[in-house]
């Protein structure tokens, strides 16, 4: 009898302490994303008055809007081509300098700084950068190499120009995730292919990419997702209203922020963000069956 | 161990406790007395001038207050949010683009009763105009801040290697035209004239109304994009967009018209007179460029400067809405007004303040700015203006980029504003 309740002491303490310490994340989590999560799908079932007042239901009108409008097809059509330039080279890259940096070389400490760097620079620090640099008529690009290239007013190449910035910003981020993935890659492996004269190539396809497949399923989610929302290049590299790129540029999120901040179409606005929610997840959860295929956990 | 966790938990919270009411408490006394106002601009150009002027002030009344300077596209944004928060600046500046929806929707202080009571300001001093875009069921909402005229900017250096004679106060836009073929070269290092399509209120609507066309219709319920006169006028613009004597959109997009201006690459271009601290600070501008009037009309013989003024409004939820009103009162009185307009910050809204502007800065002949005053047309506004404006700009853009002819992109900007009045 004094057993068993000095055990439910114990087990209402630990249920306490659980609920205590995952407190502070669960009241975040709730105040900053699950009701704003409500907050928009509801709004997106209305039409929205100034300044959040007034609020009129119109059920499913803001969606049957956003099925017929070509601005929304096509900046999905954007938001994809970017994703797929984007993920690829800048996880490829990574991957192959975190390989390259993860052997015994000189100034190993500087380069893996100096491909870091980005991450740590303000993005609006980058962007303007790269502006400068994209500058059709001043830029250094242009200048250095003789061209006459709108990078970011063509229509045609812009939006790999932005996806360019995305590659650069993220390879120092993926690298560091990849150089500790390498690190628990055990080095007989290595020794034993060499020995059987595997060369490098062989060994990177048949000895590392399966090793640290669980990171590199992890940062190729998270990118992913993270690429879906891109805004903040866009937003700040070409200029709004009179870009003549900017149609065949802008992603979902860049429409939303328009609908909703310049325009004050709030309810409009939510239902591009709804879209996009189910866009990600659906490509989540592809990602997520797919990787059963080639993901190896030891 | 156990009890020792509990115990420094508590001891955190009574700590916290202490620290966050006595910040509070805090907090309540700065309000009422040292606490700068908060005040918010979009021009970062006119902030060092804006400055001294608070600080005068300071001196006076013992208020402080601090600017915050937000660029016009983000603080659009800003400022919706924090009406929606319920945390406006004290004070801040409003534009006829937004003012109908902040004082239909309470937003901002009523200071009609104010400004009845006030020795210093008096509505009989500023423009009519102006008035009207901060009035709402015959309040007033702001006081004047400014008023602006439009002029034309050239490059002096590049009409003399061109061997054309600068603009003059007769010049029609054939001239212009005509001036501009001259100095534009072949391989694209130098255009005769650069008007980007995003710049209505100094650039293009001010050829529609030197044609007798008009952009909205006076009742705001109907759009004059499409009218004949409308078209005839942006047929000027479109001749020269295709006949290249405009840099390609590409370039005007990437660097503004004054940036065009101020490496060289252009001739001559629109500004307002709220560029000037630009211009004035940079040495190139300084050196090798001056002001003329607008070309005329050589039809209808007309030169109008569509003109606006921003205005002074307080935040209605301001906790200090007393302090904050003596300092828009000075920023509207004559001596604020006077030091507006000497500083060469903008031309102010108060009646003769415009002379003490012109001779701020003496290189340029800053007189055209003044002569514009002659005909100004107030700058087409209604209650939804930015979403109108926008779907223009937006159809424009196709017109600027070769991909839609003037005529057809006029029909179409009106149809599409058309559709935007009747949902206001």
């Amino acid at each position: 009898m004094k057993k068993r309740s000095l055990r439910s002491a114990t087990a209402t303490q630990t249920f306490l302490w659980g609920w205590a310490l995952i407190l502070p994340t669960i009241v975040g989590l709730t105040v900053l994303n699950i009701i704003p999560l409500i907050t928009t799908i509801s709004q997106s079932f209305h039409k929205t008055g100034d300044f959040g007042r007034g609020n009129i239901f119109i059920g499913l009108k803001n969606y049957q809007k956003l099925f017929s409008d070509q601005a929304v097809l096509q900046s999905i059509i954007n938001t994809l081509k970017y994703t797929i330039v984007q993920v690829p080279f800048s996880v490829f890259i990574a991957l192959v300098l975190a390989v390259m940096l993860n052997r015994e070389i000189k100034g190993r400490g500087a380069y893996r700084t100096i491909f870091f760097l980005p991450m740590v620079v303000a993005p609006a620090a980058i962007a303007m950068v790269w502006r400068w640099l994209y500058n059709t008529e001043f830029g250094l690009i242009n200048n250095l190499f003789n061209l006459k290239i709108s990078w970011i007013s063509d229509p045609a190449i812009a939006v790999y120009s932005i996806a360019i910035i995305g590659i650069w910003s993220d390879i120092g981020y993926n690298m560091i995730l990849f150089l500790a993935g390498l690190q628990e890659v055990p080095r007989d492996y290595y020794e034993a292919a060499d020995l059987d004269g595997a060369s490098i190539f062989q060994s990177f396809r048949h000895i590392t990419v399966p090793m640290i497949s669980p990171i590199l399923f992890f940062v190729i989610v998270t990118r992913m997702i993270a690429a879906m929302q891109v805004f903040d290049t866009i937003f700040m590299v070409m200029e709004q209203r009179s870009n003549p790129a900017m149609y065949k540029t802008q992603s979902l999120v860049y429409l939303f922020y328009q609908s909703s901040f310049v325009e004050r179409d709030f309810g409009y606005g939510s239902t591009i963000v709804v879209v996009l929610l189910v866009l990600i997840m659906a490509i989540t959860a592809i990602q997520i069956i797919a990787q059963k295929k080639w993901v190896h956990y030891n | 161990m156990k009890k020792r966790i509990l115990s420094l938990l508590l001891v955190a919270l009574f700590v916290s406790a202490l620290l966050f009411a006595s910040g509070d408490a805090e907090k309540a006394k700065a309000a009422s007395a040292s606490k700068p106002l908060s005040v918010m601009i979009w021009d970062s150009n006119q902030e060092p001038g804006i400055r001294k002027i608070i600080d005068d002030f300071t001196a006076k009344t013992g208020i402080t207050a601090e600017i915050q300077v937000v660029d016009w596209n983000n603080y659009w944004t800003l400022l919706s949010a924090g009406a929606q928060g319920g945390s406006l600046p004290d004070v801040f500046w409003m534009h006829s683009n937004e003012s109908q929806r902040y004082m239909s929707n309470d937003l901002l202080l009523d200071v009609t009763d104010r400004i009845a009571k006030s020795a210093i300001i008096d509505p009989e001093n500023y423009p009519e105009d102006i008035w009207s875009l901060y009035t709402y069921n015959k309040k007033y909402y702001a006081v004047p801040k400014d008023v602006d005229t439009i002029a034309l900017w050239y490059n002096r250096a590049l009409f003399d290697q061109a061997g054309v004679a600068y603009p003059t106060d007769d010049w029609t836009w054939e001239d212009l035209y005509a001036a501009a073929k001259k100095i534009t070269r072949a391989d694209g290092s130098v255009y005769g004239f650069a008007n980007v399509n995003s710049n209505n209120q100094a650039g293009w609507y001010n050829l529609i109304y030197g044609n007798n066309g008009y952009v909205l219709s006076e009742d705001k319920k109907k759009s004059g994009m499409d009218l004949p006169a409308t078209i005839e006028a942006m047929q000027w613009m479109e001749k020269m967009i295709n006949e290249n004597l405009m840099p390609p959109q590409a370039v005007m997009t990437e660097s503004s018209e004054d940036v065009l201006l101020q490496s060289g690459k252009i001739a001559m271009t629109m500004q307002g007179s709220w560029m000037l601290p630009a211009f004035r600070d940079n040495e190139y501008t300084l050196k090798n460029c001056d002001i003329a009037m607008l070309p005329k009309n050589s039809k209808t013989g007309r030169r109008p400067s569509i003109y606006n003024g921003l205005g002074w409004a307080i935040a209605k939820n301001s906790p200090r809405t007393d302090d904050a009103w003596k300092l828009v009162e000075y920023f509207g009185s004559e001596e604020g007004q006077l030091k507006q307009a000497q500083l060469g910050i903008t031309m102010s809204a108060y009646k003769n303040t415009s002379e003490q502007w012109k001779n701020s800065v003496p290189q340029f002949n800053l007189q055209a700015y003044l002569n514009m005053q002659d005909d100004m047309v107030i700058r087409p506004f209604s209650r939804n203006t930015v979403k109108w404006e926008n779907a223009v700009l937006d159809v424009m853009l196709k017109v600027w980029n070769k991909e839609m002819t003037m005529e057809a992109g006029c029909k179409e900007a009106a149809r599409q504003m058309n559709a935007i009045l009747a949902e206001e």
